[in-house]
């Protein structure tokens, strides 16, 4: 089939068009936007659901790469602790100790992450004959390429913003294209209503209405999914995610303040003058009083022992405070969103300061948690992480099916986009202040109507070859 | 009134872009809150051999004093293994005082380690002190700064 010089219709439009002027209108400009959208962030959303379906199996791919760090063989005493973090403190002197990672089993490894000259690693110890296993530089954890590349294009913040506006117009083009693909019997013929096209595609009707099925009937069938993975994994987002968190902490319905928002408590530290600040390291050795210091920072095996007695799943990490009125934190994050613990304690004292489980978020708190669980499809395990993987697989499958549906409707000058109606229909209306309002939500997306609107303002308008390209 | 209103929505949108939201200091008070026991450990400014000595302890949760605390039990011990006190009540002597009177027999290193639990929450900070003068291993101790681990002492608790 050989490209057309004119832009073609879709299948059944043309009915439409004379049925009902304003509801043709209203089909084309959704029809535009949905064109638009779908060609400029067809790329993107490819990206997410390839990095997304590898990320997908991170535990075992994690487990697969590092199970010679992972495994050890259990013995019957485990030496101390301390001595496994002196031990560690030995053989990177200069090294600041910021996590200790127990280990949830006998036959795990304990880790314990540093830094040291600039660079973050994670050494993996024998907590049964305190050896060094091996080490692990963050650089050098591919599966944190993945997620960074999933998240930010690898390139930070811009790449942050790049991914949310991706995500949030995704959620535009499932309207849009629920809207497209929405039956419409406007003729009232008495013809059986055939389910072809629908949810299945039609597959003797001729290339052209083929290529439309192949994109509009999967789509259809994804979409629910896909709109989960925006809406679960749009709380991660840089701008609108940690403002949603903030607003949702300050309110009292999300997570209590540390975990995305907000910080932590402080270690209660006495104010008393005799009390040198770093009296064991000052220079004089004399000491006058009695007093040496006030409370002695507790050792890792009482907070250990305050992990086990208020019942912290085992995978728990201990964050080591790096400054005098810090906390010890400990914070668990297993698979399943209701075992999540985050817990600050008195560094002096060892009081639990703040204990928040899943079951003290707030009611957002709770959904974002759950969500943040089935994105990642750690919360039910390889069922989980299959269905998404479809989801993903699908995303990829209209994308390119779009993608193909445009390039083979294209004609060989100018981009094929579907007209612009004259914007005075009152459906039409309806529908941009649907878009205004939607970016007014996601402010991104209301900043990139903007600039939509000022470019067609400044330049398409006044430049014919553009305007013609554009179909504008 | 087309040009008024994107020149609205665009301060608008500019507003709500550069005003992100942050976190309000008093979030906390929305969420599960922990009541903390603090504890004050006062060791007399100088401490000498064959004397009862006496060390203070005072306990206070939610800005209150805390009398009849559900337990204030304490180690001791010295650094080089000649005392080794078991967990022992501490004495109250009331309005959330408690005392632990001790005669010490030789000078140098000592730690004391309280063990005190009140209303849901548990505390165990440890302290070090000197009675008399320090030995030179004990300073240089101190000056390395390595952890004070007593084996065997966690799991005694309540």
């Amino acid at each position: 089939m050989g490209k057309r010089k004119t832009p073609v219709s879709k299948p059944n439009e043309s009915e439409r068009q004379a049925s009902n002027p304003s509801s043709a209108a209203l089909y084309k400009i959704i029809w535009r936007w949905h064109f638009y959208a779908g060609i400029i962030f067809a790329p993107f959303l490819i990206i997410l659901a390839i990095t997304g379906s590898v990320y997908l199996f991170k535990p075992q791919i994690e487990q697969a790469l590092y199970r010679d760090y992972y495994t050890i063989t259990p013995q019957v005493e485990r030496i101390t602790p301390s001595k496994l973090v002196g031990q560690v403190k030995e053989l990177y002197p200069d090294a600041t100790i910021m996590k200790y990672r127990p280990g949830e089993s006998d036959s795990r490894s304990t880790e314990i992450s540093l830094t040291s000259g600039g660079e973050s690693m994670t050494v993996f110890m024998d907590p049964y004959t305190g050896d060094k296993i091996g080490e692990l530089k963050d650089k050098d954890r591919i599966m944190d390429k993945i997620e960074e590349f999933h998240g930010e294009l690898m390139v930070g913040t811009i790449g942050d913003r790049i991914v949310e506006l991706a995500a949030c117009w995704a959620i535009v083009l499932i309207f849009t294209g629920l809207f497209l693909w929405f039956p419409k019997n406007k003729n009232k013929s008495k013809k059986k209503r055939s389910l072809a096209g629908i949810l299945y595609p039609r597959f003797g009707k001729g290339k052209q209405i083929l290529r439309r099925d192949l994109h509009a009937v999967p789509a259809f069938w994804i979409a629910a999914g896909m709109l989960f993975l925006i809406m679960t994994g749009l709380p991660w987002s840089g701008l609108w995610g940690s403002n949603f968190q903030t607003v949702a902490t300050n309110t009292g319905a999300g997570y209590p303040p540390s975990i995305w928002s907000g910080s932590a408590p402080s270690s209660h530290v006495v104010q008393t003058k005799e009390v040198a600040e770093v009296p064991w390291a000052a220079e004089n050795l004399e000491v006058p009083n009695s007093t040496i210091s006030d409370f002695t920072p507790l050792p890792i095996e009482d907070v250990m022992y305050v992990a086990r007695s208020e019942g912290i799943h085992p995978s728990y990490t201990i964050s080591i405070p790096q400054q005098a009125d810090g906390v010890y934190t400990l914070s668990a994050y297993p698979p399943k969103a209701q075992d999540e613990t985050t817990m600050h304690i008195d560094q002096y004292s060892g009081a639990v300061l703040a204990d928040y489980r899943y079951d003290h978020y707030g009611f957002v708190g709770k959904a974002v948690a759950l969500g943040i669980t089935l994105h990642k499809g750690t919360q039910f395990g390889i069922v989980n992480q299959i269905f998404s993987l479809l989801i993903c697989m699908g995303i990829i499958l209209i994308v390119a099916s779009g993608l193909y549906l445009w390039w083979k409707r294209k004609p060989d000058h100018g981009l094929g986009a579907p007209k612009a109606p004259a914007a005075n229909a009152k459906k039409t209306r309806l529908f941009l202040l649907l878009l205004i309002a939607f970016g007014i939500l996601f402010p991104l997306v209301g900043l990139s109507l903007i600039i939509v609107w000022i470019i067609d303002y400044v330049i398409v308008r006044r430049v014919p070859t553009i305007k013609n390209f554009l179909n504008a | 009134m087309i040009i008024k209103s994107r020149i609205v929505l665009t301060v608008l949108l500019a507003a709500l872009l550069l005003s992100a939201c942050t976190a309000s200091p008093d979030a906390a008070n929305r969420y599960e809150k922990e009541i903390p026991l603090i504890a004050e450990v006062n060791i007399p400014e100088t401490l000498s051999i064959h004397q009862p000595e006496t060390i203070e302890i005072t306990l206070t949760q939610d800005g209150q004093r805390v009398p009849d605390a559900d337990f204030v039990h304490y180690e001791l011990w010295s650094n080089d293994g000649s005392l080794r006190d078991p967990m022992t009540d501490a004495v109250e002597v009331g309005d959330g005082v408690y005392t632990v009177t001790k005669t010490f027999d030789k000078e140098g290193l000592y730690f004391i380690k309280l063990h005190s639990g009140n209303n849901g929450s548990i505390i165990i900070p440890q302290k070090p002190f000197a009675v008399g003068k320090l030995s030179e291993d004990e300073l240089a101790y101190l000056q390395a700064g390595t952890p004070t681990f007593q084996e065997g002492t966690a799991e005694h608790h309540h």
